[in-house]
């Protein structure tokens, strides 16, 4: 038992902890590029600019909408290692209408923009709900079923073109990658918010979103609570593969081109996004807020030490750490 | 797409029968070990290498190898060429000292072996049929210098770190610069992108963000890495026609920037590494008597010369990719 | 015969807030074969568990062979000689006898086990005891009182064992492996050993123990010499002698019938289970662990599917396994074990008493959460759940306001019929009134509640009508008022 004051604190912990630990990754950089302003190595403190900020997000579009579908498994207790592949596969899919080597049509938007989104958001789905059939019905456990899906989609990836990529995108479809509204806001920006809005409602709103949590928490007593726990997993899982799909169609069309290894090893930044927002491998405890937090610390870090000139090992480095370090720091929160 | 695919497969069921139907007195089998295959330019030496003119006439079974970008899957896969008793070895290797493994294996059991792209850190190979990458950075950065007129500032996006590739590139590069008169240019920032375009397109954001209005030349140290810059570029709406920009190998995507004006590109000549190795593998099996049947021979006449096939190396030359060849080249990827 | 081997005196321990142990005795002499009685909580489990050194006791003396003793671990246990033949088959069924016996205490050689000396150790252990099994062989493949045999002999496998404790070792043999089992523990006993034995057929304290120990509530209320003892005498002071628990219970029976289940069958679990529940009601079902119970509330809820049979609520039939359709029927189910399949303990006490409801409180799947809320704090009023708030998370809750909260999740959705498994297992007192009033204001209110439970005191208190459950069948039915604990114990058993 502990007493009721603690735990208000502990809750209270859980939401801010990670924005503080956001706004102090911020402030490190930040009191770095000003050092060196202040030496004069520097005009200006150029991290600290709108436009900076605004690549940040630009960067962390693709992580985030990945990380957004993990969030909903991860509360599930679950994981999907497939989201990196289910994106390539979609991505080449998408591109597959999008290309202007296909040949003309006469309505070219309805080819070069409907059929390619349609094309990665299906694919995206479709493998989403083998995952979930696979995690629901024969109770394979997410681990296994999501790593068959890993090198299942890769391959299908490399069969579509027979390994080549698939580049030459129209104008139109390029659009969802490098496009912007009002001339300011990047469309993969404007992605990432709609995407994280919708969630947001999706797992805080509807009886979906409680029976994730409800589910991951304790899969038997959702059930003698009268959830339907084989569908919301398997929709869970679908909604993870939709959003692959999604920044699938992101990632090809900020490119300009669907590579067979895109994607590749994606599904450990989304996972760490996830982590280091604060939710629980063990299933019925994440948010969204702390899952965007959890993208933004790892795009400023990718970002700051881009700008401050750190060799790529030591990144790998500090993220390895962090990842370790949000883990502990959330085990010790619930000791 | 899919018309490609069924394209490919007749083609290969053709071959297959005709290789059954025409099979003279006893066809080479030639084992190709490729690292991986999910990169352009390896599916490129991989459809040269099936268009060899002897392969297409049954002369020579090829057998194509996927190494999975793991230098000991390849091992494996040489060990498997031996024991399936194949005629000769192509490698191009994943690992540059790891797999000196199937050179040992190939000479222990007689068979040559005809290393190709990438190098190895022996001599022990029957022949090594390569484009040399020193050269290749060498060409990119010199392109870049002379848009730059040798004044300015330059990034160069790098390879895997420690990599024979980002090695010799990158050396290549530095002698580019070198030539430059001194204090003209500055290298503002080296950093790895893996040779992924995705990678690229982040790390020159972010560099774009931190030089505004600095950056004049970009090397990428390979077409997808210099094609992920210009996406930076493009989305930080900026020309891309202000900045001097050069990769190396030729991709598709390189030639239609190039053709765009956008940047240079160096092509590495895919078939003549495949088509060049398969030849000198052939020289060995058959003997003297043996012609060369690829084209290349008779394209590069006066820069590679055939020397009886015997030589320890055939350097493939580079070509710098400009208007005047892009269309053409374009033309041999549909 | 002065100096006992064992003594155990005025033994207490809690857990939490509840006292599973308040005056506990035991006493073990060379060469006797003690039989342990007592219903389901009444501390046999715990004393056998402090003297095993899986917990410590809060207060009391341990004494072997005269000599006080205190074990901070199971280790320290063994080490003084105390073994136990585990109820369930714990061996690994894919080592070998000898494996399994010397599992954890190999003998090694240079770093390895050294396979020769053990199954040489094994051979002679098995052949003093009079075991005609082979210790090469593999455990999986031997025959289920075989492999009972085994665990007996890697108990006795540590030479100092003195004290053997036999907890239910019957329950998964035949009658005459049975027999043969009494015949080694005699043999056991005769060699010196003080033997424990727990069991839940009486019949079997007559046929194999010379003395007895009788359990209830934490306490020991009567030990004594077998010789003599009838097993009238042996089930009243099972029962009797106990402080009365205060029960509420204000519903009258209506003679309409409510739901009713006819012929249900599912194997091997129960066999042709029929009977009506009326308006107001509160029907008890009693049965021992493994007599269906469980099983059967599990099939009428939906979760598990019937062989044959039907239930009908207000005459409409159920569908088999389908528990959305039961909970919309107005039937929900307080299941045995709250940790395990009643309540989301990482979530808010809120999304727990919300989640059943939630289908009834949405508007095209989004949650109403101002319904919500009402929901959500009429049962925290209603079931008098002391929390800080709604936000509480579940398992920083005791275990009665745990068990409230499951209530309160049944309770949201309107039922008509609530199943009850075990209602206040685990709950002290204060919060056991709780649950009998709130039993009782539903029947009131003209629902029906079906209830198991092992508390003789409490289904007698509380239900109108008695089932007795036993080995999948309804031997038996009793009615409150003409019935006692005697009766419904005999007929159990």
């Amino acid at each position: 038992m502990t007493s009721p004051t603690l735990s208000v604190k502990r809750i209270s912990f859980q939401k801010y902890g990670i924005i503080i630990a956001f706004l102090a990754l911020c402030a490190l950089v930040s009191a770095i590029c000003q050092i060196k302003v202040m030496q004069g190595v520097w005009p200006v403190n150029v991290f600290l600019t709108v436009n900076n900020l605004m690549l940040i997000l630009h960067q962390i579009s693709v992580n985030g909408i990945l990380a957004v579908g993990m969030t909903f498994v991860v509360i599930s207790a679950g994981i999907d290692l497939s989201v990196g592949s289910v994106l390539a596969f979609s991505g080449m899919m998408a591109a597959s209408f999008a290309t202007r080597s296909t040949g003309v049509t006469p309505w070219s938007g309805v080819y070069f923009v409907a059929f390619p989104l349609l094309a990665a958001l299906f694919t995206g789905a479709l493998c989403g709900l083998v995952n979930g059939l696979i995690v629901s019905r024969f109770r394979i456990q997410p681990f296994i079923a999501t790593l068959g899906m890993l090198l299942a989609a890769r391959g299908l990836t490399m069969a579509v073109t027979g390994g080549n990529p698939i580049s030459a995108l129209s104008p139109e479809f390029r659009w969802f990658g490098t496009g912007r509204i009002f001339d300011t806001l990047p469309v993969p920006v404007v992605f990432l918010a709609i995407v994280f809005a919708l969630a947001w409602v999706l797992l805080n709103k509807t009886v979906f979103g409680r029976y994730v949590y409800a589910v991951g928490g304790n899969e038997k007593s959702a059930r003698t609570s009268g959830v339907n726990t084989t569908s919301v997993l398997t929709w869970t899982y679908i909604f993870a593969g939709f959003l692959s799909g999604v920044a699938g169609i992101i990632l090809t069309a900020k490119t300009g081109s669907a590579q067979t290894s895109a994607g590749t090893s994606y599904e450990l930044d989304a996972i760490a996004a996830v982590v280091i927002g604060g939710a629980s491998l063990a299933g019925g405890v994440g948010r969204l807020t702390g899952t965007f937090f959890g993208a933004l610390i790892i795009g400023v870090m990718n970002n700051g030490l881009d700008i401050l000139g750190v060799e790529s090992f030591y990144q790998s480095i500090i993220k390895g750490a962090l990842i370790v370090l949000a883990v502990i720091i959330d085990s010790r929160r619930q000791a | 797409m899919r018309l490609k695919l069924i394209g490919a497969s007749l083609t290969l069921a053709s071959s297959l029968m005709l290789s059954a139907a025409v099979a003279q007195a006893d066809p080479v089998r030639v084992a190709f070990l490729m690292y991986g295959n999910k990169a352009e330019f390896v599916q490129l030496m991989e459809r040269y290498a099936k268009e060899h003119p002897a392969v297409v006439s049954g002369d020579v079974i090829l057998t194509m190898y996927d190494g999975r970008y793991d230098a000991s899957v390849q091992n494996d896969q040489g060990q498997m060429a031996v024991n399936t008793m194949q005629d000769a070895i192509v490698i191009n290797p994943m690992d540059y000292e790891a797999n000196i493994d199937v050179v040992t294996m190939a000479n222990d059991a007689g068979i040559p072996i005809v290393v190709t792209n990438a190098r190895l850190n022996t001599t022990e190979m029957t022949s090594e049929v390569v484009s040399d990458d020193v050269q290749g950075g060498y060409l990119e950065a010199k392109a870049v210098m002379e848009k730059l007129g040798c004044k300015g500032n330059v990034v160069i996006i790098e390879g895997p770190k420690g990599g024979s590739g980002e090695i010799q590139r990158g050396e290549g590069n530095m002698k580019a610069i070198g030539e430059c008169p001194e204090g003209q240019v500055t290298v503002l920032e080296r950093k790895t992108a893996n040779w992924s375009r995705a990678e690229a397109l982040d790390l020159m954001q972010n560099w774009l963000s931190k030089h505004p209005g600095q950056i004049n030349g970009v090397i990428g140290q390979n077409d997808e890495m210099a094609l992920g810059a210009i996406e930076a570029i493009k989305s930080a709406n900026l020309d891309v026609h202000d900045f001097a920009i050069a990769g190396v190998d030729g991709v598709t995507d390189a030639l239609r920037a190039v053709k765009a004006g956008e940047m240079t590109s160096i092509l590495q000549d895919a078939r003549g590494q495949a088509q060049g190795s398969i030849d000198v593998a052939l020289r060995a099996v058959k003997g003297a008597d043996y012609q060369p049947e690829s084209e290349i021979w008779a394209q590069y006449a006066g820069e590679l010369s055939w020397d009886d096939g015997q030589a320890k190396r055939y350097d493939i030359p580079w070509t710098i990719v400009s208007n005047d060849n892009v269309d053409e080249l374009l033309k041999d990827r549909k | 015969m002065d100096t006992p081997r064992l003594s155990m005196r005025s033994i207490q321990k809690r857990f939490g807030g509840v006292k599973a142990l308040t005056d506990g005795n035991l006493t073990l002499r060379s060469g006797e074969v003690h039989a342990l009685c007592g219903g389901n909580g009444a501390g046999k489990s715990t004393i056998l568990s402090i003297l095993m050194g899986f917990y410590k006791p809060d207060s009391g003396v341990i004494e072997i062979d005269g000599e006080a003793k205190s074990f901070n671990s199971a280790h320290e246990a063994l080490e003084a000689g105390i073994a136990i033949v585990q109820q369930e088959l714990s061996g690994v069924p894919q080592l070998t006898v000898a494996e399994n016996i010397y599992l954890g205490s190999e003998p090694r050689r240079r770093g390895f086990i050294d396979f020769d000396t053990l199954n040489r150790n094994a051979e002679e252990l098995l052949n003093r005891l009079g075991f005609d099994i082979d210790p090469r062989a593999t455990l999986g493949d031997l025959a289920v009182a075989t492999q009972q045999l085994v665990e007996i002999a890697k108990a006795l496998s540590h030479s100092n064992a003195n004290i053997l404790i036999f907890d239910e070792p019957t329950s998964a043999l035949g009658e005459k492996d049975t027999q043969r089992l009494f015949e080694v523990i005699r043999e056991l006993a005769a060699n010196g050993k003080a033997i424990a034995y727990v069991t839940h057929r009486l019949q079997e304290v007559f046929t194999i123990a010379n003395a007895y120990t009788v359990f209830k509530d934490g306490e020991t209320v009567i030990e004594g010499k077998v010789e003599g003892l009838t097993r009238e005498m042996l089930i009243e002071s099972m029962i009797g002698g106990s402080l009365g628990t205060e029960f509420v219970k204000d519903n009258v029976p209506a003679p309409a019938t409510l739901f009713e289940v006819k012929n249900l069958t599912r194997a091997p679990y129960f066999r042709d289970v029929s009977f009506q529940l009326h308006g107001n009601e509160i029907l008890g079902i009693y049965g021992l662990v493994g007599s269906g119970r469980s099983e059967l509330l599990d099939t009428l809820y939906g979760l598990e599917i019937a062989d044959s049979g039907d239930v009908q609520i207000e005459g409409r039939p159920l569908t088999p396994g389908d528990v959305d359709g039961a909970i919309r029927s107005g039937i929900a189910y307080v299941t045995e074990d709250r940790a395990r399949s009643g309540l989301v303990l990482k979530a808010s006490v809120g999304a727990n008493l919300a989640l059943s409801n939630l289908r009834f409180i949405n508007s095209f799947g989004m949650v109403q959460e101002r319904k919500e809320r009402e929901c959500v704090d009429l049962a925290i009023r209603q079931m008098h759940i002391r929390t800080p708030g709604p936000e509480e998370i579940v398992s920083n809750l005791s275990g009665g306001n745990q068990q409230k909260v499951v209530l309160g999740r049944c309770m949201a959705v309107g039922p008509k019929v609530l199943l009850l498994d075990e209602p206040t297992r685990g709950v002290d007192v204060g919060a056991k009134k709780d649950i009998y009033r709130l039993i009782s204001e539903f029947t009131v209110g003209g629902g029906a509640a079906l209830m198991i439970s092992s508390d003789l005191e409490e289904i007698i208190g509380m239900c109108d009508r008695i089932l007795v459950l036993r080995s999948g069948e309804i031997v038996e039915e009793f009615k409150h008022e003409a019935t006692t604990q005697k009766d419904l114990m005999m007929a159990a058993i």
